[in-house]
């Protein structure tokens, strides 16, 4: 049910109307920038969302608390922007992009992060008051673009999940909730409190660890490192099949297609490879012979274009059948790189041959 | 070589016969570049009576093969004679290209 503002309030209501074309400049100008200065920024972020506030909501609140304000102008979240981050010390860097970019009102500002006491759990989040400034926008038909305040609310995911299901709860109606309720929700926002500390915690270690691949990689010491996807993207980082396929390429002076090769870590689990030593001396052992098969394969064609995986492959089928043995093996092998097929039996059984042919056993 | 274009309701089939090689390459190209638009991204390629493909050939599949996974399609090459599969094989192209 819709009722009566007093005159008040419906002047306050009449001078959002009026000035709604300002409202959306200013959604506009704060969307765009955020979006462009987090993206320079490199920080991942969960969303950048801003809204204008309803006809609707803002009778609600003049209803309630319209005394309190004097004109349009007092109040500051007509327009509200929020920036949803992955991590809590993020929210801290997106904070200070946003100092740099608007003019921040602290004095209306706040960081509920710091608010609540020791044995209190609750909404967590950076709430920053802010105006345009001019030397962002500046159109002397439009001054209130950069007179109006509006609000920058900023805060992780789980934050987010943790205000909106709040805000599920009605506690703006102003109807009461039953103490049980509010204890449960405060308990939620302490675990997810302890949740996102752990991410921050556990994204440190993974980048501390990755760190300590590279630098053990670019040391050389392969035999110490175990064969897992962050090793192995630091591994391919130093480009250990170039001279290969180089080599591949110039018997048609063929062009190199650089294919996903990423996808050979399972294939190179599967064989049983434990460390980036296996894969060191897979390539130092049967580079000769993936090149020999591939010569034998190319040399009487004028296919001038080869795949960067081909260079895998026959280092490979080279490793399989100098240690395992012969068709059986490279059946196997094949099914695991192309899933099983008939055909495989008949391509193993010709690659078989071929290395024969070229006396590699 | 010839080239035989279906459109049907969930993907296009694309039959070819012959060889593919320098001399129809970019024939071959001309027909194939509508399917690189639209809403209707997934391909079979039906390579029963494909006889040979060049370099030329392995180029454009892979051009085809990027157009319709940049929408999120599938390009699947079927029925492929084992000496036109042994060309993707020692090329490494089996390992690009989807081939059933």
């Amino acid at each position: 049910m819709e009722h009566n503002l007093d005159a008040h309030c419906q002047m306050i209501l009449d001078e959002y109307l009026d000035n709604l074309d300002t409202y959306q400049k200013i959604q506009e100008i704060v969307i765009d920038k955020l979006n462009e200065c987090i993206r320079q920024s490199n920080i991942t972020i969960n969303a950048v969302e801003a809204r204008i506030k309803t006809e609707k909501s803002l009778r609600g609140k003049l209803m309630l608390k319209g005394y309190k304000y004097n004109s349009i102008a007092d109040i500051t979240d007509i327009v509200g922007a929020r920036v949803i981050t992955f991590y809590t010390d993020e929210v801290d860097k997106v904070a200070a992009i946003i100092d740099k970019v608007f003019d921040i009102d602290w004095q209306n500002s706040i960081d509920k992060r710091t608010v609540l006491e020791l044995d209190q759990f609750g909404y967590m989040s950076l709430h920053y008051i802010c105006r345009i400034p001019q030397s962002l926008y500046d159109d002397p038909a439009m001054p209130k673009v950069n007179q109006y305040r509006f609000e920058i609310q900023m805060r992780t995911a789980l934050q987010h999940v943790w205000a909106t299901m709040y805000h599920d709860t009605g506690y703006k109606s102003g109807i009461e909730i039953p103490r049980e309720h509010l204890r449960n929700m405060n308990r939620i926002a302490g675990m997810l409190e302890l949740a996102d500390e752990q991410f921050s915690r556990i994204r440190k270690e993974i980048t501390d660890y990755r760190r300590k691949i590279q630098s053990l990689v670019a040391d050389g010491d392969f035999d110490s490192i175990p064969l897992n996807g962050d090793t192995f993207r630091s591994f391919l980082d130093l480009n250990p099949y170039q001279k290969l396929i180089d080599k591949i390429a110039n018997i048609n002076q063929a062009e190199v297609y650089e294919d996903n090769i990423f996808r050979f870590l399972d294939i190179f689990l599967k064989m049983g490879f434990k460390t980036l030593g296996d894969l060191v001396r897979m390539n130092r052992e049967c580079k000769d012979g993936a090149y020999q098969l591939a010569l034998h394969q190319l040399a009487g064609t004028d296919l001038d274009i080869v795949a960067l995986s081909i260079a895998i492959q026959n280092l490979c089928v080279i490793h399989i059948v100098k240690n395992y043995g012969g068709e059986k093996e490279l059946k196997h092998f094949y099914d695991c790189v192309h899933g099983p097929s008939d055909y495989n039996q008949q391509r193993a059984a010709r690659t078989f041959k071929q290395i024969q042919e070229i006396n590699l056993k | 070589m010839d080239v035989t274009i279906n459109k049907e309701e969930s993907k296009t089939i694309v039959v070819l016969n012959g060889r593919l090689d320098t001399t129809n390459a970019s024939k071959f190209q001309q027909d194939i570049e509508p399917l690189m638009e639209g809403d209707n991204p997934d391909i079979e390629i039906d390579c029963t009576n494909m006889e040979y493909t060049s370099s030329q050939g392995l180029r454009l599949f892979l051009m085809l093969q990027k157009s319709v996974t940049s929408r999120a399609g599938n390009l699947i090459l079927t029925n492929m004679k084992p000496q036109v599969k042994e060309v993707f094989d020692i090329t490494g192209f089996s390992n690009i290209i989807n081939i059933l």
